[in-house]
């Protein structure tokens, strides 16, 4: 009888030992990607969970160059009117179609389209035309160099599918077909998608590369408190958690079954200002009037703001203080600028009564909650500081799904926005954040509160077009310095990145936290 | 003309109350009295907390966020201020959060009781005493209810009021709103305690009687009835007074309840729970034994009080 037992055991565990063999990987994410439509919203967790089964004509690779990856070459054209790439051969999607320059067109048409999230991309763009089934031709309105490398994250969706499933344009508040399934030409494939509960990916059999990876099966599991998914990796619940909470750090490495990976992303943490609001909309105390229009205010908050003491306590010491919209790792970084605004106090009281509101004011901070790095703990913070000079804020922290459609709604007198720039240069931000926001110029789109300065609009296609090195740096140099004096945003700090894995895994970590499936392997 | 017999006079509410069966086993229950003492403790340290606590932690500007994650007892490495329960990570002192965060579990769990106990013995008086086809609706209605769980119909009722009110006054409401959404999850148990102790008594004699000489149905309810059914209600108040602390604490711990910056003991907890891996342990573990110490003696006070107001039990 017992030998039975034994018996039934041992086939027991190794039909349990059976799918343990093959390489399932299971992550977990503060945030769930809130779409699977690569032209529906340009945010981090979706672009980056996308680039796993989606695919642009170039990518970027584990050092953030641009490589081939659906084009396999591309070539300026005449003088800077364009760019000419040429398509890899015998590529299909993963519901079998195959890819050529119809795609394309299709993909550039549906991202560039006014109910896209990723339109400004394609503001250097006049036309695009298909030469031939693997020719396209990108034509832009000025020279722009730059260009392979800011389409590294347009991802190539299927004409024909999109078609046939009515998704021929994003819908970034209803959703549609293209919202819960993905058809891309990636190594990996969505196979079931569940928001806010599980995304599992599985390796797509025809991917034209070479799989690095071993992984079988791969499983995403958004848990949205950090220390609960602290407790899923050192449990081996989950393989990998993205972020590690920040105050868990220095314990974790000391843990032989887990692994930190640490580096600095490349996000900017700011405050935003509606510049062009009439009035602030949750104040108890004024009406009809928007203190934040008054330059003083905002150097005001810029100076009440102690940025060293977030990093030394909720940080731990793991972020770097900055004094523009991107890091010093970017290339434009502004090295001409000043440092940021000092904290003090007394200088932003003093400021306050200059701009006429000595006795301060009282205003809603809106801020997201399970986006950034401890963000309504840094809220809170910047809460208490304000209210030291006397300004007092009424904190409301919501989850990302309901703050990016609050602030696009305007419903805000200061906002908290993290921003990494997707090209890794300075001329990202000030088309997202700092031009004149112009839907048909495809400008502004993530500049929540109009900020609006003649000048920067003047330079912005200029830098865009500049071959120049030394020349672009200098009209670089001059919007920072606009920034800085007009104080748009207050820069906080740069956001550290930090990873946790299982010890039995190897990865790479981009800094721009895109977290990459097919350079995974588990051992 | 014949004497009137003279009563003796009186005896004062204190002394009845002091020769009573009920203090007799109060005095002679140790459990009964450690927890009374408890919760005096606590009562008074939460009524006085702006005398008791050092600070005031729900004024944003008295916070020094180097202060954050202060140890007990050990001066800050930076600014070297010490706390005797230490900080949470925006340099709050715990001991003051404590005493100000009971204050609202306290609040929300006695207006909480209040609320759900004047509804539930209205409508439970109300359907126990007329009876008929709003018995029949008030009691469904009520069987509904509890068919979901309790903590349940508190999101739920937070979550529409949260939506309704506008954001600037979010804060201010959001006491009320627990206070709202607790007690109308919480009415239930009051209302069938009642109708099932009026239907027992409406056929008393003294009722028919009241009825026979004219009084009105409002005034035998509430002058005859009432008393009569109250000291059932009055364990279940003291028992659904712990129930009320912890649903709060559960709903904030959530995050749906007391906002952030007026933090109840569970959001305390909620805010401690994030540093448990990271050693910072004294921002969960005293707000999480205070809630213990006043949950748990409420609820020993509750099952004394049972013992005690049943005859049948000692």
């Amino acid at each position: 009888m017992s030998r039975m037992i034994c018996a039934a055991t041992a086939a027991l565990g190794v039909a349990l030992a059976a799918p343990a063999a093959a390489e399932e990987f299971k992550w977990a994410v503060t945030t769930d990607p809130q779409t699977m439509d690569p032209h529906a919203v340009n945010s981090t967790p979706v672009l980056g969970f996308l680039n796993n089964t989606y695919e642009g004509l170039v990518r970027r690779g584990k050092d953030m160059s641009v490589e081939p990856a659906l084009a396999t070459g591309w070539e300026p054209i005449g003088e800077g009117e364009g760019w000419r790439f040429t398509l890899r051969e015998g590529v299909t999607f993963h519901d079998g179609s195959s890819f050529d320059a119809e795609d394309v067109l299709f993909s550039y048409q549906r991202a560039s389209s006014p109910e896209s999230d990723t339109a400004s991309w394609f503001a250097p763009v006049s036309e695009v035309k298909v030469i031939d089934a693997y020719t396209v031709d990108f034509m832009t309105t000025a020279p722009n160099p730059l260009f392979p490398s800011s389409i590294a994250n347009w991802m190539i969706m299927d004409s024909g599918w999109a078609e046939a499933n009515n998704a021929t344009r994003p819908d970034k508040e209803a959703g549609n077909h293209a919202t819960l399934n993905a058809n891309g030409t990636g190594a990996f494939k969505v196979t079931t998608r569940e928001p806010g509960l599980r995304t599992v990916l599985e390796p797509f059999e025809g991917w034209w590369g070479e799989a690095e990876h071993n992984i079988t099966r791969a499983e995403l599991t958004p848990i949205q408190n950090p220390a609960t998914a602290l407790a899923a990796l050192l449990s081996g619940d989950v393989d990998f958690i993205n972020p590690v909470p920040i105050q868990d750090v220095a314990r974790l490495a000391s843990n032989p079954d887990v692994k930190v990976v640490q580096g600095i992303e490349a996000r900017v943490i700011m405050l935003g200002f509606p510049h062009e609001a009439e009035a602030l909309k949750f104040s108890s105390d004024i009406d009809g009037e928007n203190p934040f229009a008054d330059v003083r205010v905002r150097q005001a908050v810029a100076h009440a703001i102690n940025v060293p003491a977030i990093l030394q306590t909720i940080m731990r010491g793991n972020a770097e203080p900055v004094n523009q919209l991107v890091s010093a790792a970017m290339s434009g970084y502004s090295e001409a600028l000043g440092a940021a605004p000092a904290y003090d106090p007394e200088k932003a009281r003093a400021l306050l009564a200059e701009a006429g509101y000595a006795d301060g004011f009282s205003f809603g901070l809106k801020c997201p909650n399970n986006r950034y790095l401890n963000d309504e703990a840094v809220c809170q913070a910047v809460t208490g500081m304000l209210a030291q000079v006397g300004i007092d804020a009424t904190l409301e922290a919501m989850p990302v799904n309901n703050y990016w459609p609050e602030l696009r709604a305007d419903n805000f007198d200061m906002y908290l926005l993290g921003w990494s720039p997707g090209t890794f240069d300075a001329e990202h931000p000030i088309r997202f954040l700092v031009a004149t926001p112009n839907e048909e110029k495809k400008l502004g789109s993530w500049n929540f509160g109009g900020f609006s300065n003649a000048r920067i609009d003047t330079l912005l296609p200029m830098i865009q077009s500049e071959i120049d090195p030394a020349e672009r740096q200098a009209m670089l140099d001059e919007v920072a310095q606009i920034m800085a004096d007009e104080q748009a945003y207050v820069p906080l700090y740069v956001q550290p990145l930090v990873w946790g894995t299982r010890a039995n895994i190897e990865l790479t970590q981009r800094p721009d936290n895109f977290f990459i499936l097919r350079w995974v392997t588990v051992s | 003309m014949t004497d009137i017999p003279v009563a003796p006079p009186p005896k004062s509410r204190l002394r009845l109350a002091l020769e009573s069966d009920v203090f007799y086993t109060f005095r002679r229950s140790p459990v009964a009295v450690i927890s009374a003492l408890v919760v005096l403790v606590l009562l008074v340290s939460a009524i006085f907390a702006p005398w008791i606590a050092s600070t005031n932690p729900f004024d944003p500007a008295s916070l020094n966020l180097m202060n954050g994650f202060t140890p007990p007892l050990e001066p800050n490495a930076f600014t070297g201020d010490s706390f005797l329960l230490g900080t949470d990570d925006q340099g709050r002192d715990v001991f003051s959060t404590i005493l100000y965060g009971m204050r609202i579990s306290l609040f929300v769990g006695v207006a909480a009781v209040a609320f759900a106990m004047v509804l539930g013995i209205t409508l439970g008086l109300i359907s126990g005493y007329v009876g008929g086809w709003v018995e029949t609706i008030i009691m469904r209605v009520a069987d509904v209810q509890l068919t979901f769980p309790s903590i349940l119909v508190a999101m739920l009722i937070f979550g529409i009021a949260k939506g309704i009110t506008p954001v600037e006054y979010r804060d201010q409401m959001a006491i009320w709103v627990l206070i709202l959404a607790i007690g109308l999850s919480d009415w239930v148990q009051f209302a069938r305690v009642v109708r099932g102790a009026t239907l027992v008594e409406k056929n008393k004699e003294y009722v028919q009687a009241a009825r026979l000489i004219g009084r009105k149905p409002g005034a035998i309810m509430l002058r005859h009835i009432l008393p009569n059914v109250l000291s059932p209600v009055l364990v279940i108040a003291t028992i659904s007074l712990a129930l009320a602390i912890i649903a709060e604490a559960t709903l904030s711990f959530l995050g749906v309840g007391a906002p952030p910056t007026q933090p109840s003991l569970g959001t305390l907890i909620r805010i401690g729970q994030g540093f448990l891996f990271s050693g910072e342990w004294w921002i969960l573990f005293f707000p999480a034994c205070t809630l213990l110490a006043l949950a748990l003696s409420v609820n020993l006070l509750g099952d004394w009080l049972r013992d005690a107001l049943n005859p049948r039990l000692r």
